[in-house]
Formats: structure tokens, C-alpha cells, sequence
């Protein structure tokens, strides 16, 4: 079990552990025996592990949920619905910027210089910034857009969808969180029957 | 007919290949300009020049009145020498290669009976073309669909026009299949019959090339298939953000059920609060002693960074003398109250009242707290000589807040 002493670290400091993050500790987590190992470990805890849909990030889960839990995960989830716009315009903003076929995903590279370059061209896109970076969410006090980024930048590091491989160095590499918030989205959107389609009929019935 | 026409009528046929190839050459640039536009612009070509072009069947003209347009063969041929994926097609139309094969094979059957042998040689050159012609035909396909797949369809920006593009090329694959399949070998077989030549060309060879385009086709049709997935979810991912931003925009205010007050709470919402792992160097274990000294000796000398020191000398004040010399005799005049509740013998002395009584003028409040603090500040052997009284009240009957208006100090005498 000590060999997996990081590993059970990050995850129980509540990170998203997915390939991006930490590849050896992700491969390790494939391993049915190593995640029951972990699991037993975490039982005095009240901690399990827990997975996505696709299952592509690990992250720690109660195991038994008592009222204490209940009032922790109602405001969690209240955090993360009240960062959800902000999130999801700047995943659009991302690949509207850098005019990219999807959404921004596990193991994209960003670079805060792409984005001043292109925003520096384009009004709409420098309006957008301005807006989204002075969102509670990203809370950035300036008007300058390299300060603004670099803001938004740190934000989403701290809030572990983003991974900076050289502190010194300015470049991203996005994570297997964004695929957790995308699998929330839609699961809000079931859940609550919103009139939300990411699919349409035609395509679906080529699909068949 | 004699030997010698088709053979003049060979020379001619390639002079005049000559000529018309090189009516490319010279108007190439009108030609790649009606390549790239809708019309042949006809600035700077002669009439003659125009007629002689149409004559090539490299240009024509679709309708009296409309412009000149290049001739699909040569538009795609353009295609193909430039491997623009956007105009290249894939046709290998291969029912009827398969018929002129069966009426080739007749004729060189008939001129092989007839003992005709330059005819028996033409007849089988031509053969060997068709039999090039369908395989060529084929192995542009399947390059074709490589490039596009390689390129992830990287000649159109739109994810919608990638994800048609995508259908279009499986489409085409479909077909190419169809058309592999209308090869049957055993009909080949016997339509060869017993002759060397032929069997060597039209089964042998051609069932090689076409089990290798087969595979490549199958592995090219996979590769779609897999790229076509992931389009899709791309572009579901896309839409799926797009509805939620446009959702939240309208209704500002929305807010989901709390799905942590389910009785069964959903595996997505289950996050558990963070623990951090705290640890400490464990002086109770001798073991560790060695790694522990060991460990002390590399801990890097003198941490100085720069923002820390700077901080730390912000929040001190530099000590002022002035200020110095003040509190020095604050605590001296607070001595001499001390000095005076001793000579007072076991008599409570209020501190206000030695203040007023005295000629000192330090403020009530600082007093106060000086001998308050003097008296907490005295080693606990003489503290127990004094007896400390505060004269309080309570500053408001809700909360335990309680105000020092005094404090009465007297010597404790034994009892």
C-alpha cells in the first residue's frame, strides 16, 4: 500500500486524478485489485473511490452518507452550479478563439499568448474576455487582457481543470476534469429535462 | 484492311496527343483560373485558341448563352495531379472495365485463331491498360480517402462539413466495395480458359492487387468509422455547452435540485471534502534518529527570500527612542504604585486613586493596563505577595463582555 501513498494523497486532498494529471498513478487505477486496495484502505475513512461516465478521472466519494455529508455536497454542488456559466463561456470562448473543431479537451494544450494574440485582433473576442475574466468566478480586477488571462489562467489551475507542466513556463495542458463537468451538464440536463439537444436527428439516424 | 494503317493511324493519334497535351501546357493559367472559379475567363484567349480548346474536349460550353467551363475529365485530372480532396472522385466504375475486359478477351481470342499476331499483341496491350486503368483507379480512391483521413478533414474548417465530408468518403467506400465484389474470379477463370498470358494478367495478377486494395479499404471504411465517432461527440460536447450557456442566459436564476438530499445521491454529485494528510518528525522513535539529523544537516541554510523579509519588515515598527524612553517610564511610575501598595502594609490601594493623588499624567485607560499587566508579568512567586482586585461591570446583560473601570492592589499578608 505505500507505494500508492501519493497517489492516495492527491486524492484524498480532493483532486481529480485522470491521464493528464498523473499518468502512472491513472494506469495504476485501472487495476481492479490496486482500486479494491484502495478502497479497504479508505473504508476507516468513509471514502471511496468514485469515477465519471467515461470513467476517465478517479476522485474520492462518502462512503456512507450522513447529514454532515449531506450539507457538504448540497454546498458543493451549489459552488459548481454557480461556476457553471462561467465555465462553459469560456470553454466556448476557448474554441472559438483558437478555432477549434470541439470543446477543449483532456490533453489540449493552451497558451495564454495564443489567446492575447487572437483576442488582440478581434474586438468581439477581446469584449467576451473582458467580461467573462471579471466574472465572480475568475474575479480578475484589471483591464489589462494579459493580466486578465493570466487571472483566468490561475483560476482554472487552482480548480484543477487546468495542469501547468513548468511553473516557469506558460503553457497548459487541459484535464480529465473538464470530461467530469461535461458529464454534470448533462446530467442537470436530464435530470431536470431541460430542452437542451447535442445531437441532431439527422445525424443520429445516419448514426444507425 | 492492311497492316500498315494502324499503324498511321498510331503515329497520327499520338501526334495529335502531342499537340492537345500541349494545348495544356500553354494555357495552363486560363485553365487553373477556370479550375478555381466557376468559369473559364476568356481575357487573352484568341478565338482561335478558344475553338481549338473546345475542339480538345478541354473545354465546353454547357449552354449557347452561358460561359466556357472546363471539361469534367479534366478538372479532375487537375484534382488528382494536385490532390485537392475537396474536387477529387473516387469512380471506379468497374461494371463496365469488367465489360470491355470480356469483349478484349474475345477479340484477342478471334486475332489469336486467326493467327493475326500484331493484332493479337494490341489487343493484349490494351488489356493490360484496362487491367492498369481499374487498379489505378482503385489506388487513387483509397490514397484519396487516406489523405482525407489523415488530414482529419483538414480541408474544410466546419465540424459539420467534416462530418459530411466523413459520410461522403464512406459512401464512396461502399461503392468501391460493391465494385470489388462484381470481380468474380471463377467467371474470370473460365473466360480465360487455358491460356498463359491471360490467366497470368486477369487472374493471378488482378486477384493479388485486388485482395490489397480489399484490406485497405476495410481499414481505410474502420478508420472512418472511428474518426466519424469522434466527430459526433465533439460535436455533441459542443452543442450539449452551447444549449446549457444559452439555457443559464435566459433563466438567470435556475437552480437543479439538490441532489444531495436523495435518498439515493447520485454517483456524479458523491465528491467527498478534502482531507489534507498531515505529518511530523517523531522525536519519540530512535530509529529515525540518524535519518532525522541526517535530514536537519540538508535543510537548505538561511531560507532568505526576498518577499518575506520585506514583509517582515513592514509589519515591524522600527522602535522609535522617543517612544522607548515613554514606556521605560511608564513602567517606572507603575514600580513606584507597586512600591507604594507595599509600604501601604496590607491596605488595598486603588490604582486611580495613586494616579489622581499623584503629580503623573499618563492617561486612565494606559494605567490601567500597565499595572494590569505588571502584575501578570511578576515572576508567580511574588505575584502571590499581591493581591489583584479588578473593579468590573458587566458591559451589557447579553454577552460577557466586562469593563475595568479600576483595579485595587494590597499586599497579601499571611494569614
Amino acid at each position: 500500500m505505500i507505494e500508492q501513498g501519493p497517489l492516495l494523497e492527491r486524492l484524498l486532498a480532493g483532486e481529480f486524478l485522470c491521464a493528464v494529471s498523473d499518468e502512472t498513478a491513472f494506469r495504476h487505477l485501472q487495476d481492479e485489485t490496486v482500486r479494491e486496495q484502495i478502497d479497504a484502505y479508505l473504508r476507516p475513512l468513509n471514502r471511496r473511490l468514485a469515477t465519471n461516465t467515461d470513467g476517465n478521472v478517479y476522485f474520492l466519494a462518502w462512503l456512507r452518507i450522513d447529514e454532515a455529508a449531506r450539507e457538504q455536497l448540497s454546498r458543493q454542488l451549489s459552488d459548481t452550479v454557480g461556476s457553471l456559466l462561467p465555465m462553459l463561456e469560456w470553454l466556448q470562448l476557448v474554441q472559438e478563439t483558437l478555432g477549434r473543431d470541439g470543446l477543449a479537451a483532456p490533453g489540449d494544450v493552451l497558451k495564454p499568448a495564443d489567446f492575447s494574440s487572437r483576442c488582440e485582433d478581434h474586438q468581439g473576442l477581446r469584449d467576451r474576455l473582458d467580461r467573462l475574466a471579471s466574472d465572480p468566478f475568475f474575479g480578475s480586477q484589471s483591464d489589462q487582457l494579459d493580466a486578465q488571462l493570466k487571472q483566468v489562467f490561475k483560476r482554472l489551475k487552482e480548480h484543477g481543470y487546468l495542469l501547468q507542466p513548468h511553473a516557469d513556463r506558460q503553457y497548459y495542458v487541459v484535464t480529465g476534469k473538464i470530461d467530469y463537468l461535461i458529464d454534470l451538464v448533462r446530467f442537470i440536463r436530464d435530470e431536470e429535462h431541460l430542452p437542451i439537444k447535442d445531437q441532431s436527428s439527422s445525424s443520429q439516424q445516419s448514426l444507425l | 484492311m492492311s497492316s500498315g494503317d494502324p499503324h498511321a493511324l498510331e503515329s497520327r493519334l499520338i501526334s495529335l496527343g502531342i499537340d492537345r497535351l500541349g494545348l495544356l501546357g500553354r494555357h495552363a493559367e486560363t485553365l487553373m483560373a477556370g479550375y478555381a472559379r466557376d468559369e473559364v475567363p476568356l481575357e487573352g484567349l484568341s478565338t482561335q485558341a478558344l475553338n481549338r480548346l473546345l475542339g480538345a474536349r478541354i473545354l465546353w460550353r454547357p449552354d449557347e448563352q452561358g460561359g466556357v467551363k472546363l471539361a469534367p475529365k479534366v478538372r479532375e485530372l487537375i484534382a488528382e495531379m494536385l490532390a485537392d480532396e475537396t474536387r477529387r472522385h473516387v469512380n471506379a466504375d468497374v461494371a463496365e472495365t469488367l465489360e470491355l475486359m470480356r469483349s478484349l478477351v474475345q477479340s484477342y481470342r478471334e486475332a489469336r485463331d486467326a493467327g493475326e499476331y500484331w493484332r493479337q499483341e494490341q489487343q493484349l496491350l490494351r488489356l493490360r491498360q484496362e487491367v492498369d486503368d481499374l487498379n489505378g483507379r482503385f489506388a487513387d480512391a483509397i490514397d484519396s480517402l487516406w489523405r482525407r483521413l489523415n488530414s482529419d478533414f483538414g480541408f474544410v474548417s466546419r465540424l459539420g462539413d467534416k462530418i459530411r465530408e466523413n459520410e461522403r468518403a464512406q459512401k464512396q467506400i461502399v461503392r468501391l466495395l460493391d465494385g470489388l465484389e462484381l470481380i468474380k474470379f471463377d467467371e474470370l477463370i473460365e473466360l480465360v480458359g487455358s491460356d498463359g498470358a491471360l490467366r497470368k494478367l486477369l487472374v493471378s495478377g488482378l486477384q493479388q492487387q485486388l485482395t490489397h486494395h480489399y484490406t485497405s479499404l476495410r481499414e481505410v471504411q474502420r478508420r472512418l468509422i472511428e474518426l466519424m465517432a469522434r466527430f459526433r461527440q465533439q460535436q455533441s460536447r459542443s452543442r450539449l455547452v452551447a444549449g446549457m450557456v444559452g439555457f443559464l442566459r435566459e433563466h438567470p436564476g435556475f437552480v437543479p435540485g439538490n441532489y444531495a438530499r436523495r435518498s439515493e445521491v447520485p454517483e456524479l454529485i458523491n465528491r467527498a471534502a478534502p482531507i489534507r494528510p498531515a505529518g511530523a518528525v517523531a522525536l519519540d522513535h530512535d530509529a529515525d534518529a540518524r535519518l532525522i539529523t541526517e535530514l536537519l544537516h540538508c535543510l537548505p541554510r538561511s531560507v532568505s527570500r526576498p518577499e518575506p523579509v520585506t514583509a517582515a519588515g513592514a509589519a515591524e515598527w522600527p522602535e522609535d527612542t522617543r517612544v522607548a524612553a515613554r514606556r521605560q517610564a511608564l513602567k517606572e511610575d507603575v514600580e513606584g504604585f507597586y512600591l507604594a501598595v507595599v509600604d501601604q502594609d496590607g491596605e488595598g490601594v486603588s490604582a486611580l486613586e495613586y494616579l489622581q493623588g499623584s503629580d503623573l499624567d499618563w492617561d486612565e485607560e494606559l494605567w490601567l493596563f500597565q499595572v494590569i499587566a505588571e502584575y501578570q508579568a511578576l515572576p508567580r512567586s511574588e505575584q502571590r505577595a499581591f493581591r489583584l482586585h479588578r473593579v468590573e461591570t458587566e458591559a451589557s446583560p447579553f454577552n460577557h463582555l466586562r469593563l475595568i473601570h479600576d483595579v485595587h492592589l494590597r499586599l497579601a499578608l499571611p494569614a
